[in-house]
């Protein structure tokens, strides 16, 4: 099929979009694996759509190519603009600017035989469709919410939506699509607005979040009609797509490490687990609702007290100690402020002028090694119930000193 | 469900060139322009064309539109939901304006179907009725390009005032609060959480002073891939300019450039790595690293 700058199948392009975005130090033929077509028209496109963040470098493996973001200067995410590449054929298109011609305005309503002699009068016959299409058309129209479908005794009428009027919105919309979940969708709006000046700059800004905009959205879908769903999962340890049947529960999002969790009920396994968003394809929402949505929900909000990251269990009876101290110098309270903010649970205690304790119980120490090793230079003391979780922090910070030849011995 | 026709450029493309083809005085210059400004790198291959050649009959020959009014479409269901989720975010607040009504809409999400669970717990006080008046004068000020003077408690606890142009706000989700950006002052930004009064500032100049330009540094971090380092760092630093290169068989390298700033925040981030992070380029920020370190050593932690 010759080469289109539009696509059916967001799926790919994802993947692609992942690859070059997040790491993007494969080469041509490391992709080839797949198809060489498929990797230049992918390439292609994303040329065509980020062609201002596109960049390629030459490596003995050949040529890489990558996108490059500073967040904090770009005021619009750039990876909105691939879900506006979907494909349509000629006929959707110009029925779809004849529909709303002809129902300009939301009094105005026509049957489906009127609306194909007025659409053949419109557009000087030069395309005729037939009933069928138009109804299907109209039908999906209704679906999306922007035609309405009444009867009127035996015929059927239809008319356009009563516009809303989101002029006042500009700020708003501006802010909320790159802070609030599926922000794609404010994007949309903004494309429906007047230019304006953009007042807002974002900081520490994951715009990858972008690409799973869609399986979000049905993740919400889900979450809000208490459904059971099913999904394609990727292994995180394995390259194996698992097909799994989920209670979605809630929305995990990191403001820190640019990932975003599903925390669900496996009712086959009966455990609490979370599931990766950018892993997850293929999301199927079922007409079965869970009955017991409600109490899941609440059993998650009493396990949230011991949750650092997303991993959990049901039973806070499998919750691990973890305790350590720090030691601060007399103008350093801006640490104790840390040491608070930062914490997403457990408790902070004041030793003495110069040291403090952090004490929590958790359902996994190993998510937290992260958050306390940006303590080292101050960490006085440890004390962890998963004993391998402590001898491992304590075995990276001698690694650490050999890495930087701190022990004596040369750098590594 | 997001991925929809409906919403592509494509669609807005040729929604604006028959918009502005209800000019009688546009050209055909005129209409590829919209497919310039509105429409992707190689969409002049194809929207124009397709216009022209008749396969998509919406404009006739002489290029005048073939329809009898400008293009509008309503608002789709996903767009009055997601707007509904958005006017029940406490921060909506800041802006003071008034929703269309969406009381028969479902909301596309609630704060009980999401929560960002490593956020600052100091966020800013959203709701706050003096912290929404200071947005709003900064906003005003802003948009009517007027100076301001505001009063905030500084680092040592006095009471300070300065005096500058606002010129924008940034926000950050990992602190949850609000900049504004300065100018016409030797500072580049001011928290709109520490002020503590602000008014119009109706004196004179100077306007001299500007902020220090703020450079960005380079940082060259090789990273070794166990317990799948590789993805989470290359995930953690996603939001930087950067380029990543395979040495080895586990190993990689990570440039990024950073602002000079936030060199403190990034030391932490790196240190947060552990062993599966070296920084190898520049040595000033190695240092920083071994100071740290060398500190700890001295912790004697057993």
């Amino acid at each position: 099929m010759a080469y289109n700058e539009l696509i059916k199948n967001f799926e790919k392009v994802r993947a692609y979009m992942r690859e070059f975005y997040v790491y993007g130090f494969k080469s041509r033929t490391e992709y080839d694996a797949k198809s060489a077509r498929s990797y230049d028209d992918e390439r292609r496109r994303l040329e065509s759509w980020l062609g201002d963040y596109m960049r390629f470098t030459q490596t003995p493996e050949g040529k890489n190519v990558f996108l490059s973001v500073d967040s904090r200067v770009t005021r619009k995410n750039p990876f909105y603009k691939a879900w506006k590449a979907k494909s349509f054929t000629d006929g959707d298109i110009t029925l779809h600017f004849a529909i709303f011609d002809i129902l300009h305005d939301p009094e105005i309503k026509k049957t489906l035989t009127e609306l194909i002699e007025e659409i053949d009068e419109l557009l000087s016959s030069s395309v005729t469709f037939d009933e069928s299409t138009l109804r299907k058309k109209l039908k999906e129209y209704a679906e999306e919410g922007i035609i309405q479908i009444e009867k009127e005794g035996r015929k059927v009428l239809y008319s356009r939506t009563p516009d809303t009027d989101i002029t006042a919105l500009n700020d708003v919309i501006d802010f909320f699509s790159e802070v609030a979940p599926c922000g794609v969708v404010g994007s949309f709006l903004q494309d429906k607005q007047q230019e304006h000046p953009e007042l807002f700059s974002f900081k520490h800004h994951y715009i990858t979040q972008a690409m799973d905009s869609d399986v979000m959205a049905t993740l919400f879908e889900a979450i809000r009609g208490h459904r059971y769903i099913t999904i394609d999962n990727l292994g995180k340890h394995s390259n194996e797509v698992r097909t799994v049947r989920l209670v979605p529960l809630k929305i995990y999002i990191s403001a820190q490490n640019g990932r975003q969790n599903l925390l669900a009920f496996h009712e086959k396994a009966n455990r609490l687990n979370s599931y990766r968003v950018d892993y997850m394809s293929n999301i199927r929402i079922e007409d079965e609702i869970c009955e017991k949505f409600d109490a899941l929900r609440d059993a998650l909000g009493k396990v949230e007290a011991h949750m650092w990251g997303v991993n959990c269990k049901w039973n806070i009876k499998h919750v691990e100690h973890v305790e350590f101290e720090i030691k601060i110098e007399d103008d350093e309270q801006f640490i104790v402020h840390r040491l608070e903010r930062e914490k997403r649970c457990g408790r902070v205690e004041k030793i003495d002028e110069n040291h403090y304790r952090y004490i929590a119980e958790v359902f996994d120490t190993t998510e937290m090694l992260p958050w306390i090793r940006t303590f080292i230079s101050r960490i006085t003391r440890m004390n962890f119930s998963n004993r391998t979780a402590e001898n491992k922090f304590k075995a990276d910070i001698q690694e650490m000193y050999r890495m930087y030849g701190i022990d004596g011995g040369d750098a590594q | 469900m997001i991925f929809s026709e409906l919403y592509s450029v494509y669609y807005n493309t040729v929604a604006k060139i028959i918009e502005v083809a209800f000019n009688p005085e546009a050209t055909e210059k005129d209409l590829q322009r919209c497919v310039m400004e509105e429409a992707f790198s190689e969409s002049v291959l194809t929207i124009l064309p397709a216009l022209k050649s008749g396969k998509w009959p919406l404009l006739n020959e002489d290029l005048s539109p073939a329809l009898l009014h400008k293009p509008t479409m309503p608002l789709t269901n996903l767009e009055k939901r997601w707007l509904k989720a958005i006017s029940e975010d406490p921060r909506v607040k800041l802006f003071g304006v008034d929703f269309p009504d969406l009381d028969d809409v479902e909301p596309l999400f609630t704060r009980d179907d999401y929560k960002i669970y490593d956020q600052y717990s100091d966020g800013d006080p959203f709701e706050d009725e003096k912290y929404i008046k200071h947005f709003r004068l900064m906003f005003s000020a802003i948009r009517n390009n007027r100076p301001v003077r505001i009063t905030m408690v500084n680092r040592h606890g006095k009471e300070v005032w300065v005096r500058f142009y606002p010129k924008g706000f940034e926000y950050s989700v990992k602190d949850d609060k609000i900049r504004i950006l300065a100018t016409g002052c030797k500072f580049k930004q001011f928290n709109l959480g520490r002020v503590v009064n602000c008014d119009f500032y109706n004196g004179y100049g100077p306007w001299r002073e500007k902020p220090q330009v703020e450079r960005r540094k380079d940082l060259t971090l090789l990273i070794t891939d166990q317990r799948n380092a590789l993805e989470r760092a290359m995930l953690h630093f996603a939001h930087f300019e950067k380029q990543a290169e395979r040495t080895g068989d586990d190993k990689y390298i990570l440039r990024l450039k950073y602002y000079e700033n936030d060199e403190t925040e990034i030391v932490i981030r790196v240190l947060s790595f552990g062993p599966y992070i070296k920084v190898l380029e520049p040595q000033s920020f190695v240092n920083l690293i071994k100071e740290r370190l060398i500190s700890q050593k001295s912790c004697e932690l057993k």
